[in-house]
């Protein structure tokens, strides 16, 4: 069944971390998941949950999928893969409001939305189900941490030049520009970061374009 | 990871065997699913109805300054459409196997009976000859050390994109000791301010006869105001009243000052407000003495 041509070797796991958050930031650099990017991060607080539940669900994914990708039939290893993703995202949802729920008070509604986030299927697909379980682990981490990454950064942005505030401490009397804490001041916003991380990326010497992703989905 | 990884071989040209290996693939892994997912909905549904439990005592408690001797009773209400009835049953709250008062009015408010059982019967939305009761919210009413401490009625309201839900206490003179809304949809960062304290605080001290005038402004809200109603977060109810019972008298005949960017969202918690407190009042009148009596 496992039709699988092995990758020679993985990558090592500071590798892994360091493309996450950086090299192949999602947000940034893969353009992947936009829409929650920009819907949740209107403050610094609901870009930390969220981004919190999303690198839960991508290391619980990606560690599953390397442990299941040889029983998983190629030809219908994307719904299983939702499936798996839906599993995780379900348990969490339950997990949240079962023993946390004040944490799910404040972020329950945009937890069972990270079934649909492309980011996550994308490293299945890209990674989980070519390498196994350590380096599969490292991925996801790398991943989740980039994208928690990308969304502390969009929602302290938002929320200073929306809110006036970070964290939810006051700092100017009044909001000085609302328009950054509206829909579509999130899209200026990470249209911004993401010119200022290619700018980053070409002093450093990389090419300042993005090497993946593609589907721009949710 | 090098971007000329490769890309999987398209599978050969599946024939009966092989779809019949898909599928039960699929159905595999579909019933690993279900079972996980039916594990920990066991594992942890007792927990999280506890934690909204406790979450709602918790509420119920804070906005009417309840001490741990309290006595709160929750009050169910149904509507049988057929029969042109509404149905209360009354028992101890967060115990489902107490006592139980059923009371039973028309539409037009004549009682039609009244029913205490030592234990509940089954489920009051009985099928066959007895109608559907549909559900109409709850209402709770605390004493403490043998006086009416207050009520707490749920309502519902149409927000900006769904529905808000939320608890509004009433002291025994009918005057708005705290709203708390419990869950919401609203934008965060906008609509979802109406889910905090310097928000819900305005509504503190109106009468019900004040709230069903309450009208919404568009004006800034004075930043004196404001500053008293943030500390609502960190004081209790009883003793922000005492500390600024200046401000509440010059602000408590003033409309309500909506969220900036998110005045549909204030007048909607304002506008169902408005009707739930208006309903309890017509229903309580009727209501309170037949649960009072012979209790």
């Amino acid at each position: 069944m496992s039709v699988e041509p092995v990758p020679a070797a993985a990558p090592s796991a500071g590798e892994l971390i360091r493309n996450g958050i950086l090299t192949e930031n999602p947000v940034f650099r893969l353009a992947l998941s936009l829409c929650p990017a920009v819907a949740v991060t209107t403050n610094v607080t609901n870009g930390i949950a969220l981004g919190l539940a999303v690198l839960a669900v991508q290391v619980l994914s990606s560690v599953t999928v390397a442990l299941t990708r040889t029983r998983i039939h190629p030809r219908v290893r994307i719904p299983v893969y939702t499936l798996i993703i839906a599993v995780w995202v379900s348990a969490i949802d339950m997990t949240l409001a079962a023993f946390a729920p004040a944490v799910y008070a404040q972020v329950g509604l945009y937890v069972k939305l990270i079934v649909a986030f492309a980011i996550i299927i994308s490293r299945l697909e890209m990674f989980a189900s070519r390498y196994p379980l350590v380096p599969s682990f490292w991925d996801g981490l790398g991943m989740g941490l980039g994208f928690l990454f990308a969304l502390m950064v969009i929602g302290a942005l938002r929320e200073l030049l929306g809110n006036g505030s970070i964290l939810g401490f006051q700092l100017t009397p009044a909001k000085p520009l609302l328009f950054f804490a509206l829909p579509a001041g999130g899209f200026f916003s990470i249209a911004l970061l993401m010119a200022l991380f290619n700018r980053i990326e070409r002093m450093m010497g990389g090419t300042g374009a993005p090497s993946g992703g593609g589907s721009h989905g949710v | 990871m090098s971007p000329d990884l490769p890309i999987l071989p398209a599978p050969p040209r599946a024939d009966r065997g092989e779809m019949f290996r898909i599928a039960m693939n699929l159905t595999l892994f579909s019933a690993l699913a279900a079972a996980i997912l039916g594990g920990v909905w066991l594992a942890t549904e007792r927990y999280a109805a506890a934690a909204r439990l406790a979450g709602e005592k918790r509420a119920i408690g804070e906005l009417l300054g309840l001490g741990e001797s309290a006595e709160v009773t929750e009050v169910e209400q149904f509507m049988a459409a057929a029969a042109r009835e509404v149905v209360y049953r009354a028992h101890a709250y967060g115990d489902d196997a107490g006592p139980v008062r059923t009371v039973t009015f028309s539409f037009e408010g004549e009682l039609r009976g009244r029913e205490d059982l030592a234990a509940p019967a089954a489920a009051p939305a009985g099928g066959g000859a007895e109608a559907a009761l549909e559900p109409l919210g709850r209402m709770f009413v605390a004493r403490q050390d043998g006086a009416l401490a207050g009520f707490v009625v749920e309502g519902e309201a149409r927000g900006y994109k769904n529905r808000i839900r939320f608890f509004v206490a009433l002291d025994s003179a009918f005057q708005v000791a705290g709203v708390r809304v419990l869950e919401h949809e609203e934008d965060p960062g906008l609509g979802a301010e109406i889910a905090t304290p310097w928000f819900e605080g305005q509504y503190i001290g109106r009468s019900a006869g004040d709230v069903a005038k309450l009208t919404v402004t568009k004006d800034p809200m004075p930043e004196d105001w404001r500053a008293a109603l943030a500390g609502l977060a960190r004081t209790p109810v009883a003793d922000w009243r005492a500390k600024h019972g200046a401000l509440l008298a010059r602000e408590g005949p003033k409309p309500i000052y909506a969220v900036t960017g998110a005045t549909i969202s204030s007048r909607a918690l304002t506008d169902g407000l408005r009707t739930t407190v208006d309903h309890f009042r017509r229903r309580w009148a009727l209501l309170g003495p037949q649960l009072a009596e012979g209790a």
